[in-house]
């Protein structure tokens, strides 16, 4: 039973990124980080407890989201949710992303969460993580022993749990520049609008005409931690989208995710939609109606 | 714990405060400042009840939000809408003449809510209204009235600016 009051903790705030570290060093894994802290003081209500929190808000220029047409979309570890819906660059460049902000959560939670903390949580049912894994990409771990480049697809190693060790801080997330050719597309099943989902999926394709030259496709809460569908992908490279292999695609979905019962939706209903979901998303990817 | 000394500028006034890092803004307005019109409702950040305004610009949810990580920020709450003279804010009036009020519980998160909406969208449309006031919710369930409420607050403060 939760009592919805946080319990005790000692709150570091850290004004520079070698002082984050330095205190990440010292207490590893008895110091949680925090940014927008809407999913760890959440937790924390209901029983999670730490001997140490670290708030990162105070450190300047991380809040940052630059995009350049040759380099990409960085996008720094205190930049909110509500930055990347109101930037026109991810608007245009990577629907997919720009989708999946504007049905997150509820405004106010947007103005606080961040991207990289939305990463970091590795829920399989959060809705931007979804969308960055079909976008592809790589996060800046950074420690006193240096900096290294994790790619999206070594992220999530098990529910809750990522790549990133206890003395490293996730400062940056660098999405790929555009494919001239690209086309994205994320799409969520909930009951009502502010719940989590019961199922996500996010599609990715570049296409030379007709033809789809290379295909990213994730979905979320179909396992333990966001899922791409790689056997689904092969299924589309080099073909035309036409009803046939739309067909193949969703019959390949079913087999590829692995969903359980929760209070949210079943095992069952989840498979049962996933087909036609993603064939949705790709249409919607795709303008094909 | 050790406790944190900020400084929290709240619908205008500075405050001093020293305060233990497990308190929310919530508490602290409400316990330390003893400034109650923003109230508890859920306490994990989904019905907008405790919703404060940030830099007169954001709109957060004070229950999710460590009130040691605000120093130097202005807040405002419902109550610090109102001019000095006591004119209700436009969203306030609106609010008001529609009779966009039931028990009023919801009532200052709806407000500040609104406020933060026309500040980013001064001409919003209905569906962009209803959009914009997920994440608060209404138990008596008067949506209808609130949402014109906000399109009124919308023409009066054009007006007023005209």
């Amino acid at each position: 039973m939760s009592t919805r009051i946080l319990t005790e903790f000692e709150l570091l705030t850290p004004n520079t990124i070698p002082e984050a570290l330095s205190i990440l060093n010292e207490f590893r894994d008895n110091v949680i980080p925090i940014a927008g802290g809407t999913d760890v003081l959440v937790a924390m209500k209901f029983g999670f407890s730490t001997e140490y929190a670290m708030s990162i808000s105070a450190i300047p220029d991380l809040d940052y989201l630059s995009f350049d047409p040759n380099k990409g979309l960085r996008i720094g570890a205190n930049a909110t949710i509500s930055q990347i819906l109101d930037s026109k660059a991810v608007k245009q460049h990577y629907p997919a992303l720009w989708q999946s902000a504007k049905i997150f959560a509820t405004p106010q939670i947007r103005n606080s969460a961040t991207l990289i903390g939305n990463l970091l949580r590795a829920s399989p049912a959060g809705d931007c993580s979804c969308a960055v894994y079909a976008l592809g990409g790589s996060i800046v771990l950074v420690s006193q022993q240096g900096e290294r480049e994790v790619d999206i697809d070594d992220l999530w190693i098990s529910y809750q749990n990522t790549e990133r060790r206890s003395d490293e801080l996730a400062i940056e997330l660098r999405i790929p520049a555009p494919e001239p050719a690209g086309r994205s597309a994320f799409k969520r099943l909930t009951r009502v609008n502010e719940d989590l989902a019961k199922l996500n999926v996010a599609v990715n394709l570049v296409m030379d005409g007709d033809k789809c030259t290379h295909a990213r496709l994730a979905m979320g809460c179909v396992a333990p931690t966001p899922l791409r569908l790689r056997a689904t992908e092969k299924l589309l490279i080099g073909q035309t989208l036409d009803g046939s292999v739309l067909k193949r695609v969703m019959a390949s979905v079913k087999e590829e995710i692995n969903p359980i019962d929760d209070q949210r939706s079943t095992a069952e209903y989840r498979k049962s939609v996933s087909g036609v979901f993603l064939r949705r998303a790709i249409e919607q990817a795709c303008d094909i109606s | 714990m050790k406790k944190h000394s900020i400084s929290l500028q709240v619908n205008g006034a500075v405050h001093e405060i020293t305060i233990q890092p497990n308190k929310t803004l919530l508490d602290v307005l409400r316990d330390e400042l003893n400034m109650p019109e923003t109230k508890y409702g859920c306490g994990t950040g989904e019905c907008g009840a405790c919703t404060v305004l940030v830099d007169d610009q954001k709109v957060i949810n004070s229950c999710l939000t460590l009130a040691a990580t605000m120093d130097g920020k202005s807040i405002t709450t419902a109550a610090g809408l109102q001019t000095a003279e006591g004119t209700l804010h436009p969203v306030q009036e609106a609010f008001v003449e529609n009779a966009a009020v039931q028990c009023g519980y919801c009532t200052p998160g709806m407000v500040l809510k609104s406020v933060g909406l026309l500040k980013k969208n001064p001409n919003p449309s209905e569906d962009e209204i209803r959009e914009w006031l997920e994440g608060n919710i209404c138990r008596c369930t008067g949506y209808e009235k609130i949402v014109t409420a906000v399109q009124l607050a919308g023409k009066k403060i054009a007006q007023a600016d005209g």
